[in-house]
């Protein structure tokens, strides 16, 4: 194991690392030692990984798995976006009890959508905002080089200040410092299908998301989604009216295997982790996105200083 | 667990009940006539002292609208009594929540004393409503007299508010009222008492979250153990959910909540409301 120490890598600060394994035999070789390194660190490690992936190392941990927290990365990170708050969670926890974290995270796992993975790639660029200049920890995310499409692998090489092999750990030399910022900013991909649109203002918030609910109703969707979507409406809706210049705009379409939602308002999102970390009991804002994206499928927030869209895909 | 009282949006008088509360807003006086006349008659009918209070309610009167005949027999044999605000207001012309719990307990006891089944007061209370320094003392009352009304106390009511004292107003006071006569969308969501309950229903969303805390705030003192029934509430956002936590922060003892949907109990979790107010969840929402 000492051979994954080569540290050519100036060690403090957030460590977020990618490693590209090709078989089960590869992601073993180049997590189990990462894991027992931590362990005889005494420091906290978390695992998560998509279940099938969590029982090949709780396997290969053998007695040394009961001293590892696994999360399954397909229910923590079913949206992207909650993601950060899991682990700054932990971190909060462990570094109060004078424990170091050490953590395993595979947002982008093979069999995921595709607007899954855009979603995790701008995860991963937004990791490296959340965490600097924070408390010291380490973060290794695997990539499927294999089965993984093409233009997620060679993106997680622009989204990781570093590389990590079982031999070494290197500088990521086509890391993106501040890839997040073009990404958050780009606009989304236009609908292709027929769209609703509407726009609404102060006294429209009620008209609005029942205007949401008795679509995603009609279209088929469950009382629970529904409940939701109305829910979430509500909550972008006033997100516009407060802070997104006093009006926006609803749209509704279907695309194949999801109903879309979406809301638009002339304001400027700075912070482009709103809504990803748990807020503050005492905040004032931030609620609202926070609770659209731990309830909704899959949540994309684009925001740039000619405006904000907020896109709820919920899966057929 | 069924309501015992009356409650929504009505465009009629309701039959009677024994717990009636209305919120009738009212552009034309005869129209209030002829709801305040309807509102007596079943009263008459189930054997009730009838009080008629306020100057619009006695003119109402006076335009011999009521269907009882006799008017003056009523009022001689005690079945109808008619107070100005003077009167009811304990002749200082001021009015507090308390002097006025007092005035209409002692006024129901002896109904009842008196041989009634109860006591249905007819009243037109714009002016406290139209006055924005008193209109926070009207709502408390409004709260306490419909925690009296709940309670088995016989006491029943038609509050008449005028139209034009305008939206905000009307919403305040209308919020707190079981059964309401007002335009669409007054009041998105309704306070009341169903016996021992406290119950929200209706709509509440950032934009009247404030107003919901102001309600609350002017409801009865805590007892022991308060129950929240939220088995009738449409929708409640964020913003909702936190003026919901604070109140049961203030409340100095558990709060049990019924009748909350799955998606409340998600919300209150996972924006970390429990660390704000101990509540316990019973009986989930089908």
């Amino acid at each position: 194991m000492t051979a994954l120490l080569g540290e050519v890598v100036p060690a403090g600060g957030f460590e977020h690392e990618v490693l590209f394994y090709r078989d089960d035999e590869s992601f073993l070789a180049g997590l189990v030692p990462f894991i027992r390194e931590g362990l005889e660190r005494d420091e906290a490690v978390i695992v998560a990984e998509p279940r099938p992936r969590m029982e090949l190392l709780r396997d290969a941990l053998g007695d040394d798995a009961v001293a590892v927290s696994f999360l399954d990365m397909a229910e923590i990170g079913a949206n992207p976006a909650r993601i950060i708050g899991v682990w700054a969670a932990a971190l909060e926890k462990h570094t109060e009890a004078g424990q170091r974290l050490r953590g395993i995270g595979e947002p982008a796992f093979h069999g995921r959508r595709e607007l899954e993975f855009v979603e995790c790639q701008l995860h991963e660029q937004l990791l490296n905002v959340a965490f600097d200049g924070g408390p010291a920890w380490r973060l290794l995310c695997p990539y499927d080089e294999v089965r993984l499409p093409r233009a997620v692998v060679r993106a997680a090489l622009h989204t990781h200040p570093i590389r990590t092999t079982v031999a070494d750990r290197l500088p990521s030399d086509s890391y993106a410092r501040d890839g997040h910022l073009d990404a958050f900013a780009a606009p989304l991909p236009k609908p292709t299908d027929a769209v609703l649109r509407g726009g609404f203002g102060p006294d429209d918030v009620p008209a609005t998301r029942r205007t949401v609910a008795q679509y995603v109703r009609r279209v088929g969707l469950p009382e629970e989604q529904v409940q939701i979507l109305e829910l979430a409406a509500s909550e972008l809706a006033t997100n516009s009216i407060r802070h997104g210049g006093g009006a926006g705009t609803v749209a509704m379409w279907l695309e194949p295997g999801a109903v879309v939602i979406e809301f638009s308002d002339s304001g400027h999102l700075a912070d482009p982790l709103t809504g990803r970390l748990t807020p503050p009991l005492d905040s004032v804002g931030g609620r609202g996105l926070y609770l659209v994206h731990q309830l909704c499928d899959l949540v994309q927030v684009r925001s740039s200083p000619a405006g904000t869209t907020v896109r709820v895909l919920t899966w057929l | 667990m069924g309501f015992v009282r009356t409650h929504g949006r009505v465009v009629e008088v309701p039959e009677p009940g024994p717990a009636d509360h209305v919120c009738w807003v009212y552009d034309d006086p005869r129209d209030l006539a002829t709801a305040a006349a309807r509102f007596l008659a079943g009263g008459l009918a189930r054997g009730e002292r009838l009080m008629v209070v306020g100057d619009g309610m006695i003119e109402s009167l006076d335009r011999d609208t009521l269907p009882f005949g006799g008017t003056d027999t009523l009022l001689a044999t005690g079945a109808l009594q008619v107070l100005d605000h003077a009167t009811v207001y304990d002749g200082t012309g001021r009015f507090t929540p308390a002097q006025q719990l007092a005035f209409y307990d002692a006024a129901a006891r002896k109904a009842l004393d008196d041989g009634f089944t109860g006591l249905r007061v007819a009243a037109e209370v714009s002016a406290l409503a139209a006055d924005p320094v008193s209109r926070p003392a009207l709502v408390r009352w409004e709260h306490l007299a419909d925690d009296l009304m709940a309670s088995g106390s016989g006491f029943t009511a038609l509050c008449a508010y005028r139209a034009d004292l305008g939206r905000e107003a009307l919403t305040e006071v209308a919020s707190v009222h079981p059964v309401v006569r007002a335009p669409e969308g007054v009041p998105p969501f309704h306070v009341f008492h169903d016996r021992d309950r406290v119950v929200l229903t209706g709509s509440v969303d950032a934009f009247t979250a404030t107003r919901l805390s102001r309600v609350l705030a002017e409801s009865p003192a805590a007892r022991p153990s308060m129950v929240l029934d939220l088995g009738r509430l449409e929708f409640v956002d964020v913003a909702g959910c936190r003026v919901l936590a604070r109140w049961a922060q203030g409340l100095g003892g558990p709060l049990r909540v019924t009748g909350a949907s799955g998606l409340v109990q998600r919300m209150w979790r996972l924006l970390g409301l429990d660390a704000v107010a101990p509540v316990t969840f019973e009986g989930l929402r089908a």
